[in-house]
């Protein structure tokens, strides 16, 4: 969650590993690029060019962590003036031992003013990396609430604010998602004051609290940060989702119905629709009839269902490896008949439903594409994307085409060997 | 995003590209004090990871062996990523999934229950048991949680089929030590607990690559074959990690090969132990010499002409086989290749970045080119390394400026330095090099743990005579490529 944030400084507080994997790994991409040398910006953006840690060591460990923290976070905020603040994350290690980052956090915020956050969520505190999505959402809300208090300069300027402004929540610019869903919502008149938390600096965010409605796109790690806003300064959410021509064209409908501002989303809508549907028809045609499994973390599937109908596609199994009830009522609402639904499965589960469902193609993440490419079926990356973006209008043209780039690639044809593919009857046989 | 239509191949990526925004008006000066790694608490852009991961990996190079991670599920979950994205293989790998009652009432029940489900669903050969700093640092009593395991295990599929299946504990505290050193620890867990018994002498020789690639392997295994030697190479990833897209037969998947437990059994009667990484392996042949008096013979890595040489004469040494031709043969294309290409290698600044044993064998390499060295950086803390550099720049008779020697210290140091440098022509280190050569606008030549952003360099060797020249080909072209005019390469 805080990775996106395009202009604070990372510290995992941790042995090196723990950061060290973090580390331009996820494709949150940004455009806040400091200096590398006088005459040339970094290679890519400062969120994910460095990576930096308290490399905790055993006697670390033994003597707690909490005065190498404070030193390290010091050195961090001289050697990167440029950053105006720091996130502090914890760590399993670090969680154990319990060192206070709160208060490490606070004396260095008062001896250098930047904007210190702690995120404090220990691997194994929790289920998956679902609790670190609410644990960050609760403490980023709580410690934005007492910094505009303490410095209420912070807050949105009444110049600043605009009828239109809206928060978006849960969208994390994976591949540049924001490059096509920010003008969407600019052309049909709103303002996107914040985004919570792809490639957005660290002050807008602080601002959250000042826009008029916030736009929940994933509403599994991020909703909750919208209801805290509704409940404490009493400004309203909406669910939208933003992959697929249906559910953008609705997203823009439900934002602009707040506003009052249909007329310039239909003409939107319409213009964006014209812009995509020769590829999109192209792509239908060659997608029809084909059986799709997915397999992400929760909420793309059900965001996904209704997407891969746009394409003519149905959609055989799903799972989802951190959903909660709500995903899967949505799940569930959305589900063709018939359909397979597990909840968090292992490898193990994964390879039986791939036998027993023989989809065309497999909509997972990197770990899980492998074994599905070893069982012949194609697959395309569902978390950082092949080759993105894939939100909005112009998006799903992408989306399509690394589909379609999967399914009819001609490397699946010599799957079966010298001799060619065996006669339908054999390969029942040997599957069994 | 101004196209009147997107076209069917999508949005095309000029379309996409990024204006950057400087994040400061203008370029900060590092303070020059916080520079060196050793003079902050802040490490920043580490050159190593995680301790469970080198152990992973040794596991992975069993046959049909399973690792399991005593700890929380991103210490599975990161491991797994990472594998992925050099290999391009599924890796499979089991977790404790440590949740808040294990933090507070240890991980028994978690590695009981595992390996449990573990076995009945997926019948392994063998599972290691990882530790990780969550498990150390509540201080599971992993050696009793095991034999639990093991009683459990009986209980529920019979003693015959449970003791078939052996559970090696590998202790990684990531606090203490890098994943080369986990794969060092391992080397030593699984001589220590599977050979065991002093049998017939087998007349082979034990391979311990260290974290050297598929293709690596590969070309060790080659070398043997022309000296005639059989080996049991102990964690050999050359086929797990790099498995043939087949037609689907059964679920759960194995990738093939990998070492067998019985071959493992079979390290304490072999000639000799070759640990050809020394901070990789070297624990497992030290055991094995001082328990069975079975030679331990510790690096060189075999890079280069003098590397591979080494390694060659001490398997003659110990095997009493000659060198044949063939590989002799190798050994002259070699030799030949930096005769060709010495006009393009000599005196050119390079600097070499990634686990200690990867930049000493380059480095010796390098040195054979004619190159300079500008700047050495080793990831993993060894109390070797430095002396082991000096010495490789001795035995060249190197006498330019003297490199910068960093053991251990991060990527940070290693960059502010090179920037600082009146000249480079070439980077030669792994995939966090990439930031570094692209803002300084030189070449880089993968080589090491890790690379995911190409494709093909795990299937491709860097030791050996062979592995040797396509390294040499791959430096050489890179400079040409990169800095070279044109007009002048019609005669190279």
């Amino acid at each position: 969650m805080g990775g996106p944030i395009s202009d604070v400084i990372q510290l995992v507080h941790a042995p090196a590993g723990c950061a060290w994997y973090t580390w331009g790994t996820r494709r949150h991409l940004s455009d806040f690029y400091p200096w590398a040398t006088p005459t040339r910006l970094t290679n890519v953006a400062f969120n994910r060019r460095y990576c930096m840690c308290t490399d905790m060591q055993e006697k670390d460990v033994v003597f707690g962590g909490m005065k190498k923290l404070e030193q390290a976070c010091l050195e961090a905020i001289r050697l990167f003036p440029e950053a105006k603040g720091l996130i502090i994350f914890t760590t399993c290690t670090t969680g154990l031992i319990g060192d206070d980052v709160q208060a490490i956090a606070r004396q260095v915020e008062k001896k250098t003013g930047k904007l210190i956050f702690t995120s404090e969520s220990p691997g194994c505190s929790g289920v998956s990396q679902s609790r670190g999505h609410h644990d960050f959402n609760t403490q980023f809300y709580r410690q934005i609430r007492q910094l505009r208090e303490r410095r209420p300069e912070l807050k949105m300027s009444e110049e600043e604010k605009t009828p239109y402004d809206i928060c978006l929540i849960g969208e994390y610019n994976m591949d540049w998602d924001l490059k096509i869903v920010r003008p969407l919502f600019e052309k049909i008149g709103v303002r996107i004051a914040a985004v919570f938390s792809g490639n957005e600096r660290i002050e807008n965010l602080v601002k959250m609290p000042d826009v008029k409605l916030n736009v929940v796109h994933c509403q599994r790690s991020a909703e909750y940060i919208a209801h805290m806003i509704k409940d404490g300064f009493n400004i309203p959410f909406i669910r939208v989702s933003l992959f697929g021509i249906n559910q953008t064209a609705e997203a823009l409908r439900k934002t602009a119905a707040f506003f009052g501002l249909e007329e310039r989303a239909e003409k939107v809508i319409a213009g964006e629709m014209k812009r995509v549907e020769k590829s999109l028809a192209f792509y239908r045609e060659k997608l029809k009839g084909k059986r799709v499994a997915i397999y992400v973390g929760g909420p793309r599937v059900w965001h996904w269902i209704k997407l891969m109908e746009e394409l003519g596609m149905t959609v055989v199994a799903v799972a989802c490896t951190f959903a909660h009830e709500d995903d899967y009522e949505k799940i569930n609402a959305r589900a063709p008949e018939g359909m397979l639904v597990i909840d968090n499965p292992n490898e193990f589960e994964i390879e039986e439903m791939l036998k027993i469902e023989k989809p065309d193609l497999f909509l997972t993440g990197l770990k899980e594409k492998y074994i599905a490419r070893k069982m012949g079926i194609p697959t395309v990356n569902s978390h950082s994307y092949e080759k993105g973006p894939y939100a909005g209008f112009a998006g799903m043209v992408n989306f399509a085409r690394d589909i379609y780039q999967a399914l009819y690639a001609p490397v699946w044809k010599y799957q079966w060997g010298i001799d060619g593919a065996p006669a339908k009857d054999e390969e029942e046989g040997s599957c069994s | 995003m101004q196209l009147k239509e997107i076209p069917v191949t999508g949005i095309p990526y000029d379309q996409i590209k990024i204006e950057k925004v400087p994040a400061a008006p203008e370029y900060c000066e590092r303070p020059a004090e916080l520079i060196p790694s050793a003079n902050r608490a802040v490490v920043i852009n580490p050159n190593r990871t995680c301790m469970p991961l080198g152990a992973m990996w040794a596991v992975l190079g069993v046959r049909k062996a399973i690792p399991f991670v005593q700890g929380a599920q991103g210490c599975t979950t990161y491991v797994r990523y990472t594998f992925c994205r050099i290999f391009k293989e599924p890796a499979v790998i089991a977790t404790a999934s440590f949740h808040e009652d294990a933090a507070v009432f240890g991980g028994r029940r978690n590695l009981v229950e595992g390996i449990r489900n573990l076995v009945v669903r997926y019948w392994p050969e063998l599972v290691g048991v990882v530790t990780t700093c969550s498990s150390e640092i509540i201080g599971d009593d992993m050696v009793s949680f095991i034999k639990m395991a093991r009683a459990n295990l009986r209980k529920e599929i019979g003693p015959e089929k449970a003791d078939q299946i052996p559970i090696v504990l590998v202790n990684t505290p990531s606090f203490a030590g890098s994943h080369v050193e986990g794969y060092d620890r391992a080397s030593r867990a699984f001589v220590e607990t599977l050979a065991t018994t002093k049998g017939e002498p087998n007349g082979k020789v034990n391979i311990i690559p260290g974290l050297f690639y598929p293709g690596d392997i590969r070309e060790i295994k080659h070398l043997l074959r022309h000296m005639g030697v059989e080996a049991i190479v102990l964690f050999d990833i050359s086929d797990t990690l790099d498995a043939p897209l087949e037609p689907p037969t059964s679920v759960p998947y194995y990738p093939p090969g990998g070492t067998a437990v019985g071959e493992i059994r079979d390290m304490a009667n072999s000639l000799a132990t070759f640990a050809l990484q020394p901070h990789a392996g070297q624990a497992g042949a030290r055991y094995l010499e001082r328990k069975y008096g079975v030679r331990a013979v510790v690096g060189p890595p075999p890079v280069g002409v003098q590397g591979t040489d080494a390694f060659l004469k001490a398997l003659r040494e110990i095997t009493g086989k000659p060198i044949p031709e063939s590989l002799l043969q190798e050994r002259g294309r070699l030799v030949d290749s930096l005769a060709d290409t010495l006009h393009h290698t000599m005196m050119k600044k390079v600097a070499v970045m990634g686990d200690p044993d990867i930049v000493l064998g380059v480095t010796r390499f390098v040195l054979e080119m004619g190159m300079e060295p500008v700047a050495l950086a080793g990831g993993t803390a060894s109390k070797t390394f430095v002396h082991d550099v000096e010495a490789i720049l001795a035995e060249a008779g190197y006498e330019g400026e003297p490199p910068l020697i960093i053991n251990g210290g991060d990527l940070f140091e290693f960059e502010e330095y090179l920037k600082k440098q009146p000249r480079l022509d070439l980077i030669i280190g792994n995939s966090r090099a990439v930031d570094i050569s692209r803002e300084l606008q030189v070449p880089l030549v993968r080589v090491g743990f890790p690379i995911y952003d190409r494709f093909g360099y795990q299937k491709r060797p860097i030791v050996g005579y062979r592995g040797g020249e396509m390294l040499l080909a791959e430096i050489v072209n890179s400079m040409l490529d990169y800095q070279y005019p044109d007009d002048r390469t019609q005669q190279l």
